[in-house]
């Protein structure tokens, strides 16, 4: 048993629709019905026109790397391991960010703007967690 | 819009008190609050009984603490009618200075004591931030990445570099060098070799990049400035306040994009005062990571966005330079005080307390205060600013 495990997301009931769709290698977010933003984190409430309605709707998982850093210490046990370890945080062709990791290419390989797609990692028999790697031909030589 | 200079020079910091600190913790987390209380009071020549507010800030990592001033207060059993525990993280200390100017204006109290206190707890971290799902699973974790991915973003838009953000950690260091109480004191001056040689924290941030950690306390005493004339010190007038909070690193907002990054903070509290960037004699700039002081130079006004690089170049600000900031030494060489130091630099400066890291003629000051939640998302920063004046 590891002693220090990695943090497991605990869904919500805001984000309880996100891990199922993670679950089935699909990448949701919130539509709101209200002014079309689409949001993210989830949330009951529309950030943007604060409507409390809307519908959950699939992304193309593409997008661009934002920002990306490499951790070269470990701020938890669970992660000495990695190190060192890039997070980044991924604009998404629809508009919302998130943080993930990039996988598929050296940390040195990652530059702002290379093109990513979602693949999805399962942690354990209940969360995938969506990461991101390289478009095909995106690494530069 | 409401007038923003009707607390303008209403109150004063009377008193100011630190604890002794450092790396090696010899006092609890109440113990240093203790300190600091009761030598900010003994400082303005008060009595404990004068005392009748008391606000805290929340230690970091504490968990769920409810009614943590009032637990303060009933150690020193202090007689308050005030008392509030303030939580916006580094920006809090600026920020009960604001609070209790308020509250001595509404006639809520005359004496209202801010305080802080941390000591390195060994009974971890187990605190709840919403949203935490979204980023520590990757292994998004501490303060640090998020001033390294705003650090990335700025060399990406505006070419700054490492050497740049070098140039403010070797001016703090040189004003800590000339403080004797600052926790790196002793190990001298650093050089921009040195900065380019210290290990990666996260990259792009090396550790000289980072702010020191530290156990220790500080409180300062704020009352009327009609009030602050009786006491020990020269007082030190209160003439603006600002605070700003925002979602930061989500998407843009283009029509919320202005109350990012402080600068509503700033706006407000130079206009309350009546002045601007370029009155100020010396500044004290909430320092956790290098990079965070290049981007409150830009946010503030004291230089465009986008050059704080070339802006700091120079030495600018070492104290004997053209803007000293952070002239303790700041959190990256003083002492991570959490923003008390700072507060308390600044009014020290401004009585002309400093010895040789003194200003020269310093009658203006303005200190800022950050912190926030890093590792939700959205970010959510808070901002506090206050200008001190003779």
């Amino acid at each position: 048993m590891a002693e220090w495990p990695k943090f497991k997301p605990v869904p919500t009931e805001d984000s309880e629709p996100y891990w199922e769709g993670c679950a089935k290698r699909e990448l949701r977010m919130q539509k709101c019905h209200g002014c079309g933003h689409l949001r993210f984190p989830p949330s009951a409430v529309c950030p943007r026109c604060l409507s409390e309605r809307s519908e959950w709707v699939r992304l193309s998982g593409r997008g661009r790397v934002w920002s990306w850093v490499v951790f070269w210490q470990a701020y938890y046990p669970g992660y000495a391991a990695d190190v060192p370890y890039n997070t980044a945080i991924v604009e998404l062709e629809e508009g919302p960010r998130l943080h993930t990791n990039i996988t598929g290419c050296d940390n040195e390989d990652i530059f702002i703007g290379m093109p990513v797609e979602a693949h999805f990692e399962a942690l354990d028999e209940e969360i995938v967690l969506p990461k991101f790697r390289p478009v095909e031909g995106s690494v530069k030589g | 819009m409401a007038d923003r200079r009707g607390l303008k020079d209403r109150c004063a910091i009377a008193g100011v008190g630190l604890s002794e600190f450092g790396k090696t913790p010899n006092q609890s987390t109440i113990g240093f609050t203790l300190i600091g209380i009761q030598r900010a009071v003994e400082d303005a020549g008060l009595s404990r009984d004068d005392v009748d507010g008391l606000l805290v800030a929340m230690p970091a990592m504490m968990g769920e603490e409810h009614g943590w001033a009032a637990r303060i207060a009933a150690l020193l059993e202090l007689s308050t009618g005030f008392s509030y525990t303030m939580d916006i993280g580094g920006a809090t200390p600026v920020a009960m200075v604001q609070t209790a100017a308020m509250a001595i204006e509404a006639g809520l109290a005359s004496v209202v004591v801010c305080a802080y206190g941390h000591s390195e707890s060994p009974r971890g971290a187990a605190f709840a931030i919403p949203n935490l799902e979204f980023t520590m699973p990757y292994g998004e974790i501490g303060a640090t990445s998020v001033q390294a991915h705003i650090a990335r973003r700025h060399m990406h838009e505006y070419g700054t570099t490492s050497e740049q953000l070098g140039h403010v950690a070797v001016s703090l260091r040189h004003n800590a060098c000339l403080n004797p109480s600052a926790q790196m004191y002793a190990k001298g001056p650093i050089s921009i070799e040195d900065h380019q040689k210290s290990r990666w924290v996260v990259e792009p941030l090396h550790l000289f990049d980072c702010c020191v950690q530290t156990n220790g306390g500080g409180a300062v005493v704020v009352t009327s400035a009609e009030r602050a004339r009786d006491c020990a010190r020269r007082p030190v007038l209160v003439s603006g306040m600002g605070q700003s909070h925002s979602a930061e690193m989500i998407e843009p907002w283009p029509e919320k994009q202005e109350h990012r990054g402080g600068v509503p903070a700033g706006r407000r509290c130079f206009e309350m005062a009546g002045l601007g960037p370029a009155d100020m004699d010396l500044i004290q700039l909430y320092d956790g990571f290098t990079i965070l002081v290049l981007t409150e130079l830009e946010n503030y006004g004291f230089c465009p966005v986008g050059e704080g690089g070339a802006f700091v170049e120079d030495g600018k600000l070492q104290v004997g330079g053209a803007l000293p900031c952070c002239t303790a030494g700041g959190l990256l060489s003083e002492g991570h005080l959490m923003g008390m130091g700072h507060l308390v630099e600044g009014v020290r400066q401004i009585r002309g307390e400093c010895g040789e890291r003194q200003v020269e003629g310093a009658e203006t000051c303005f200190v800022t205060g950050y912190g926030g939640a890093p590792h939700t998302y959205p970010v959510a920063l808070s901002y506090s600013t206050l200008i001190l004046t003779r």
